[in-house]
């Protein structure tokens, strides 16, 4: 072994090495968290590192490495020297400060020159580990190991780009372990080292580590494959909310900011809402006005009026409402924290229990009728509510012969469309709407464009429009695919250019039933249900609601009061838009018992589809564990078998099995018997390691019980107590 | 260490020196009533110690100095006329007798060798028709040089199987040696050794012997062994089941002089390259490469499984 041991020029350039990996541990530390003086801590670890390799005394180590940080502190947070009066004085103020907080454990009041020094500690402890790595374990498996996670990890979840970092780290620590590797070799077969030997064995590995590495650098590499988990997780643990992520895969679900649509989405199976109601129903959520060619924004036409009402008081809005009589009641549960009210077309007004003394009410936001709960002037959320409602039925004599004239403001709110909008949309709809009369008819002609004009509803690949480009037209006329998004905006946008106000409206759609009492349903909501759609104004009538997206039928009622040439058409195309439609999945089918079972399967496999990158990581993880308890394997288990013999307790009758378990307990430690090996010199190679005499007391014994036939009786007092003896040295 | 085994192989070291191990592997042969070759080259006291041990016992001690000319009747004894009586009288030849030193066993033709070996393993002898048992214990000790030596005729590997034991004595150490120079230079001690154990007690013994218990988990591992020999690639020929039960016979005396009345597979393992040793015929390329059977043995009680149950419970 010590003509072995590391000669300081070999041990110099392991040190240098490790010192530009912990440089790679830094520099996104330092990078991230804004911290400057990099240089000055690199110092330091050189410092340690040298400090380690000339093994220098530990009480002048110790001093060296205290002298430099006490130094850096005071150099770094109090700007001056650290033996000047001004720098003690700082030095023992800090310290007092820091202490009487350590003492409160009042964490958040600790400077950040105390972290510093924490963060100095850990560099120190980090050289220590490092050190005892490679000279005492010659394996610095597990340091490399940890960097690759470390930079992997930040690079991932973090902006610091660690590309090129791990590529360092792989070669760095791969040549290392090839000379380690080597070094352990010659020590395990007492070859003394030698240049010439040496250099036999590392250079070609060298050579293969720096070949690989240059061939991978070159090849081209595929994009990640894994969408950034970065987003997903958050809205996995619930802060998401379908945020926009440009050119990247959102999730479904109810968002707040609709500036830049597009983009492909990916399904979430986490229920919001339940209702239950008589019939299935959008539940409207709120209004945008403002087509900004990308999205969708709020024109704050009423300069963000809130008004408010109490609960079961009637609500006043932009909404045609139903006759008295027709009103209904459908009674909410609200599973996911959103803090708006869901709407019902005709809403009357919210139920909510709340208690007196909270100055509980509802707010409506006039410029997008969302409707939230408010205590104390502040949102809050509701568990539950119960809405009041009364579905209008639009007549459709009113809708053919409308009579009023559009109302100035609606028309100059309604029709706003940005400049940039390309002609060829505007054209496409005075196309569609060329030859019908009323509003009405044209709205419904608009509706019906896309379902005659090879549009297809898809979440997957759907694009983002690029710059200067517009989200509707590219919808409209070069992919022709998307979903919901893409089907309502385009025809808001078809709508007002057109000339009949519209606006965009979000919700959810219907949900799945999932029980049935008679006569009302528990309609189950998730966030695949968030959906828009779109509201137009037809004069004399108010506002009806259309449904543009393939897949989805419209919910409104009409009243067929009048028989036209139309009419036939119209009804025509109702029933058929009525029928189940091909696009399952957004809509499924309101079958009551089969759906449950076959959603129940589907919802299992929804979730693994949707949680598969939280399940691979559980996978990794359970698998890093496994191996680990494994490989630790002699650490716990005999302990535990230990424990397990212990309370099976040791007495004649189970003297025998007792003494086999000794035998595994000894094979989990590491003390394995080898073949042709007799118990008895098995015996006298344990009694030698741990220097008794019991186990071969015990084995003599055991022997006679075994091989013999007048087995004497054992003397169970006195093999009990070498048989613990033996247990206790094994386990502890 | 049984007592009276104890007194024998302290006798005999009064006259060697550091052969211990021989001495005690002797007395195995000897209590269980198997027959020892001796071998090794001339000169390191194989002699001397078949004379320690046949003085440490009052029993009949008997000596047959082999040369190319002697004859079968040399050995077994020969009819002759006697006027006396008017008749043939049967005159035993040195072969009846209690401790016998056959020295130089490969020295004589193989016809005098066989006459021997017949009546070691019948421990009788047949002369015109009629048979005489020779009285126990009978206890042939057989010495011979290896068979590089010139002027020799080596024993057929079959009639090796008669020998219990093979032992090879081996140079004593620097140290030992000079205390055997010590010893020549005085008289010879051999001719103050006196008998330690009567043939009643021998007899005694090796009944004893008979009774130490084997439980089947070892049996099933002399079988494993003897069954492992068979099966060795440079091996011709593995041992027999004669030699199964040879080495369970060793076995019992080797526990009987530990004082123990049950076998351990450690003296299984400690007697197997001397009981199987011999009884192993070598393909000549193994033989070429050198390597021996005694390795071979080694190599297999290194790769074989200790029972550490009871028979029934495995």
């Amino acid at each position: 072994m010590k003509n072995n041991s590391f000669s300081l020029i070999e041990l110099s350039i392991y040190y240098i090495v490790v010192f530009f990996i912990l440089r790679e541990w830094l520099v996104p530390v330092m990078d991230l968290t804004k911290t400057g003086y990099m240089e000055l801590i690199l110092l330091f670890i050189a410092l340690s590192l040298v400090i380690s390799l000339f093994r220098l005394n530990f009480i002048v180590s110790s001093f060296v490495k205290i002298a430099y940080i006490v130094w850096f502190i005071v150099f770094v947070y109090g700007g001056v020297f650290v033996l000047s009066a001004e720098g003690i004085d700082f030095l023992f103020n800090d310290l007092q400060t820091n202490l009487s907080a350590l003492m409160r454990a009042d964490w958040m009041n600790i400077t950040d020159s105390f972290r510093t020094f924490l963060f100095f500690i850990l560099i120190w402890m980090l050289i220590y580990l490092i050190h005892h790595w490679i000279v005492v374990r010659m394996n610095v498996f597990y340091f490399l190991l940890l960097t690759v996670f470390f930079v992997g990890t930040l690079d991932t979840f973090t902006e610091y780009e660690g590309s090129f970092a791990i590529v360092r780290i792989m070669v760095l620590g791969l040549v290392m372990t090839v000379f380690l590797l080597i070094k352990r070799l010659f020590n395990q077969a007492n070859i003394k080292l030698d240049i010439v030997k040496y250099l036999k064995l590392a250079v070609p590995v060298v050579v293969l580590v720096v070949a690989v590495s240059s061939i991978a650098y070159f090849l081209p590499k595929s994009p990640p494959q894994w969408p950034d988990p970065v987003p997903f997780i958050k809205s996995a643990a619930g802060q998401g909310g379908g945020e926009v992520n440009k050119g990247g895969v959102k999730k479904v679900g109810y968002g707040e900011n609709d500036s830049e649509l597009g983009g492909s989405f990916i399904a979430d199976d986490t229920v919001v809402f339940l209702a239950e109601a008589s019939t299935k129903q959008y539940w409207r959520v709120e209004t945008k006005d403002v087509y900004t060619s990308k999205g969708w924004e709020d024109s704050g036409y009423s300069q963000g009026e809130l008004k408010s009402f109490g609960p079961g008081e009637t609500i006043q809005y932009s909404l045609p409402r139903g006759p008295e009589e027709d009103t209904k009641s459908a009674s909410i549960q609200v599973m996911y924290p959103y803090d708006f009210i869901i709407q019902p077309y005709g809403l009357k007004s919210v139920d909510a229990s709340y208690s007196e003394n909270s100055n509980f009410e509802f707010v409506m936001a006039m410029d997008t009728e969302k409707i939230m709960p408010y205590t104390f002037q502040a949102p809050t959320t509701l568990q539950e509510y119960s809405v009041n409602y009364s579905k209008p039925v639009y007549l459709y004599s009113s809708l053919k012969n409308p009579t009023e004239e559009i109302d100035p403001k609606i028309a100059e709110r309604y029709l706003q469309l940005p400049k940039t909008l390309p002609e060829r949309v505007r054209d496409l709809a005075a196309d569609i709407v060329g030859g019908r009369e009323t509003p009405y008819d044209k709205a419904r002609a608009i509706e019906m464009y896309f379902k005659q004009n090879g549009f297809r509803y898809d979440t997957d690949n759907v694009a983002t429009p690029s710059e200067g480009q517009d989200y509707v037209d590219q919808f409209l006329f070069e992919t022709k695919v998307g979903y919901c998004d893409n089907f309502s905006t385009s025809m808001v946008v078809l709508l007002r250019s057109a000339g009949i106000p519209a606006r965009w409206v979000k919700g959810f759609a219907g949900g799945d039933v999932i029980d049935n009492d008679g006569s009302t349903s528990t309609y189950q909501i998730t966030n695949n249900d968030a959906h828009s759609w779109v509201e137009a104004y037809i004069p004399s009538v108010g506002w009806i609601n259309f449904e543009p997206t393939i897949g989805f039928n419209s919910s409104r009622s009409i009243d067929y009061d009048l028989q036209t040439d139309a009419y036939q058409e119209d009804v025509l195309v109702i029933e058929e838009e009525t029928e189940p439609d091909e696009v399952v999945e957004e809509q499924p089918e309101t079958q009551q018992t089969a759906a449950q079972g076959n959603s129940f399967s589907k919802n299992i496999s929804h979730f693994f589809e949707q949680n598969k990158f939280i399940l691979v990581i559980l996978l990794l993880a359970i698998v890093v564990s496994l191996f680990v308890l494994y490989g630790v394997r002699r650490k716990w288990m005999p302990k535990v078998y230990g424990a397990l013999y212990r309370r099976r307790g040791f007495d004649e009758s189970t003297f025998e099995s007792a003494f086999l378990q000794l035998l595994k307990l000894l094979e989990l430690k590491g003390f394995k018997r080898k073949n042709g090996q007799t118990l008895q010199t098995f015996a006298k190679e344990m009694d030698a390691y741990f220097e008794t005499s019991h186990m071969s007391k015990l084995t003599k014994c055991y022997e006679q019980t075994i091989y013999s036939d007048n087995a004497s009786k054992v003397d169970i007092t006195q093999m009990k107590e070498s048989w613990e003896y033996l247990i206790n040295r094994i386990t502890s | 260490m049984h007592k009276q085994v104890e007194a024998i192989i302290e006798n005999i070291e009064k006259v060697m020196i550091g052969k211990r191990e021989v001495a005690e592997l002797s007395v195995v042969a000897l209590l269980s009533g198997g027959h020892v070759l001796l071998e090794d080259v001339p000169g390191v006291g194989k002699t001397m110690m078949v004379k320690a041990l046949a003085k440490s016992v009052s029993a009949e001690f008997k000596r047959i100095q082999f040369t190319p000319d002697l004859l079968p009747s040399d050995v077994i004894g020969v009819s002759i006329y006697n006027p006396k009586i008017l008749q043939f009288e049967f005159r035993p030849g040195p072969i009846v007798g209690n401790i016998i030193l056959a020295d130089e066993i490969n020295r004589t033709s193989p016809k005098t060798q066989s006459a021997l070996l017949e009546s070691m393993e019948e421990a009788s002898v047949t002369i015109d028709g009629e048979t005489l048992q020779i009285a126990r214990p009978f206890f042939v000790m057989a010495t011979q040089n290896p068979i590089e030596y010139e002027g020799t005729y080596p024993l057929p590997e079959a009639q090796l199987d008669r020998f219990l034991l093979k032992i090879k004595m081996g140079y004593p150490t620097a140290q030992e040696e000079v205390e055997v120079l010590r010893r020549a230079a005085n008289d010879e001690p051999i001719v103050h050794l006196t008998p330690v154990i009567s043939i009643d007690e021998l007899l005694e013994l090796q009944r004893e012997v008979r009774n130490v218990y084997l439980e089947d988990s070892v049996k099933s591992y002399i079988v494993q062994l003897a069954r492992a020999t068979r099966t060795v690639s440079e091996v011709y020929l593995g041992v027999s089941p004669r030699a199964s039960i040879a080495l369970m016979k060793a076995a019992q005396a080797y526990a009987k002089m530990q004082d123990r009345d049950y076998v351990k597979p450690d003296d299984v393992q400690y007697l197997a390259p001397f009981v199987f040793g011999h009884r192993i015929i070598l393909k000549p390329e193994a033989r070429y490469e050198g390597v021996t059977t005694e390795e071979i043995v080694n190599r297999i009680i290194n790769k074989s499984v200790i029972p550490i149950k009871r028979y029934a419970e495995q």
